[in-house]
C-alpha cells in the first residue's frame, strides 16, 4: 500500500496523470488574469506613479537649486560691487576731510601767527609807552633824591 | 524497502501515503480532488491578498501594500535581469504568478498542516506536489517561450534551430523537451522529496529531529520556486533574444 504504488499501478500512482493536468493549466492562466487585475496592474501603477512623482520632484528641486545658486552668484557680484563702491566713497571723504582738516590747520596756523604777531607789536608799543613813562619818572625821582641828598637850593641850582 | 517501512508503520501512530489520489469525476473526466482543494487555498490566500493591499493605494506605502509592493519589485528584478530592461514588462504577470503561485504552494505544504484535515482518499499537500501540476506549469512555459518567440519573429523564430550550425538541429528540437521535462521534474522531486523526508523523520523520531530538515524544506521550497520563475523567465528571455 504505502511504497508500492510509488510506480503506477491499475489506479494511482505518483505519475499519474489525467485531467488534472489541463484544469490546473486553466486554472493558473485564470489565476494569470485575476492577479494581473487584482496585483499587478494596480500596484505596478502605484510602483510607476511613485517613481514619476520622485523624478518631477527631483528634478523641479535641481531646477531651484540652481536658480538658488545663480540667485547667490549674482547677489555676491552685486554685494561685491556695493563693497567697491562703499570703498571708493570712504577713500573719497576721508581725502575730502583731510583736505579740509590741512586747510583749517594751515588758516589756524597763520592765524595764530597773525595774532602772534600782533600781540608781539603791542607788547613793543606798551613797552615803548612803558619806557616812556618810565623815563619821565626817573627824571623826577632823580631830582627829588637830588633834593633829599643835597638840600633843595643845591639841587635847584 | 516496503517490508522494513511496512514495519515502522506498525509501531507509529500515523501513516504515510503516497500516490495516493482523492479521485473526482466530473463529466467523465477524473481529477485529482486533493490538488484542487489545496490550489484553490493557494489560489484564495493570493487573491486575498491583492485585493486587501490595492483596497486603497497610497503614494507612502506601509503594510500589506509595502508588502506586496516589495514582492512585485523583486518579481520585476526577476523578469528584468532574465528577459531585459526592454521587453520584460509584458512578461511580469506571468512570471510572477509562476513565483507566486509555486511559493505559496510550497510553503502551504511546509507551513499548513494540512494532514490534519480528513479526505475520503489521499492526504492534503502542497498542489506542487503532484505531477499534474508542475507538467501544467512547465508546459504553460513551454507555450509562453513560443508565443513570445513567434509574436515579435514570425516564423524567423525557428532559424535559432539551427544556430550556430544546423549539425545542432536535433539538439536543439530536443531543447524543447528536455526544458519543461527537467522543470517539472525538478520541483515535483523536491517537494515530494521534502514532504517524504519531513514524514519519515516524524514517523522514525517526532520530536525536534526533524525540526531542522522542516527549515531546510522552508528554504528548498522558496529556492525552488525563484528557481522555476528564474528559469521560465530566461527560456522567455532566450526567445525574444536577437540572433546575429
Amino acid at each position: 500500500m504505502y511504497w508500492t504504488v510509488l510506480l503506477a499501478e491499475a489506479e494511482g500512482g505518483l505519475f499519474d496523470f489525467d485531467a488534472t493536468l489541463p484544469l490546473m493549466a486553466v486554472q493558473f492562466l485564470i489565476l494569470v488574469a485575476i492577479l494581473n487585475a487584482t496585483f499587478y496592474k494596480p500596484i505596478g501603477k502605484a510602483i510607476d506613479e511613485r517613481d514619476d512623482y520622485v523624478r518631477g520632484n527631483e528634478t523641479a528641486a535641481r531646477d531651484r537649486l540652481a536658480e538658488v545658486k545663480q540667485a547667490t552668484e549674482q547677489y555676491e557680484k552685486e554685494l561685491a560691487e556695493t563693497r567697491k563702491q562703499a570703498q571708493a566713497i570712504v577713500a573719497e571723504a576721508r581725502d575730502a576731510a583731510s583736505k579740509i582738516a590741512a586747510r583749517d590747520l594751515s588758516e589756524a596756523q597763520a592765524e595764530a601767527i597773525r595774532k602772534r604777531e600782533a600781540a608781539a607789536a603791542e607788547i613793543e608799543q606798551q613797552k615803548q609807552v612803558a619806557f616812556e613813562s618810565l623815563r619821565g619818572q626817573v627824571d623826577a625821582l632823580s631830582r627829588q633824591m637830588l633834593e633829599k641828598l643835597l638840600g633843595s637850593e643845591l639841587a635847584s641850582r | 524497502m516496503s517490508n522494513l517501512f511496512n514495519n515502522l508503520n506498525a509501531v507509529t501512530l500515523a501513516s504515510l501515503e503516497v500516490g495516493q489520489h482523492w479521485y473526482w469525476e466530473i463529466g467523465g473526466l477524473k481529477l485529482h480532488g486533493q490538488v484542487f482543494l489545496t490550489s484553490w487555498f493557494v489560489i484564495a490566500v493570493l487573491v486575498v491578498a491583492s485585493v486587501l493591499a490595492t483596497q486603497s493605494i497610497q503614494r507612502v506605502p506601509s503594510g500589506l501594500q509595502n508588502f506586496m509592493e516589495f514582492g512585485l519589485e523583486f518579481i520585476r528584478d526577476l523578469a528584468k535581469t532574465q528577459i531585459g530592461e526592454k521587453e520584460y514588462r509584458p512578461w511580469v504577470p506571468f512570471v510572477g504568478t509562476l513565483f507566486l503561485f509555486i511559493f505559496v504552494s510550497n510553503w502551504s505544504g511546509a507551513l499548513v498542516p494540512w494532514k490534519l484535515f480528513e479526505i475520503p482518499a489521499g492526504e492534503l499537500a502542497a498542489p506542487t506536489n503532484d505531477i499534474n501540476t508542475t507538467v501544467a506549469l512547465s508546459l504553460l512555459t513551454s507555450l509562453a517561450y513560443f508565443y513570445a518567440g513567434i509574436s515579435k519573429k514570425g516564423l524567423g523564430y525557428f532559424a535559432r534551430y539551427v544556430e550556430p550550425t544546423p549539425v545542432l538541429l536535433p539538439i536543439n528540437i530536443l531543447e524543447d523537451f528536455t526544458k519543461p521535462l527537467s522543470l517539472s521534474f525538478r520541483l515535483f522531486g523536491n517537494i515530494l522529496a521534502d514532504e517524504l523526508v519531513v514524514a519519515v523523520l516524524v514517523f522514525l523520531v517526532p520530536l525536534i529531529v526533524p525540526l531542522p530538515v522542516m527549515v531546510l524544506g522552508l528554504f528548498t521550497s522558496a529556492i525552488q520556486a525563484l528557481i522555476f520563475a528564474t528559469l521560465a523567465a530566461a527560456y522567455i528571455g532566450e526567445a525574444l533574444e536577437d540572433h546575429h
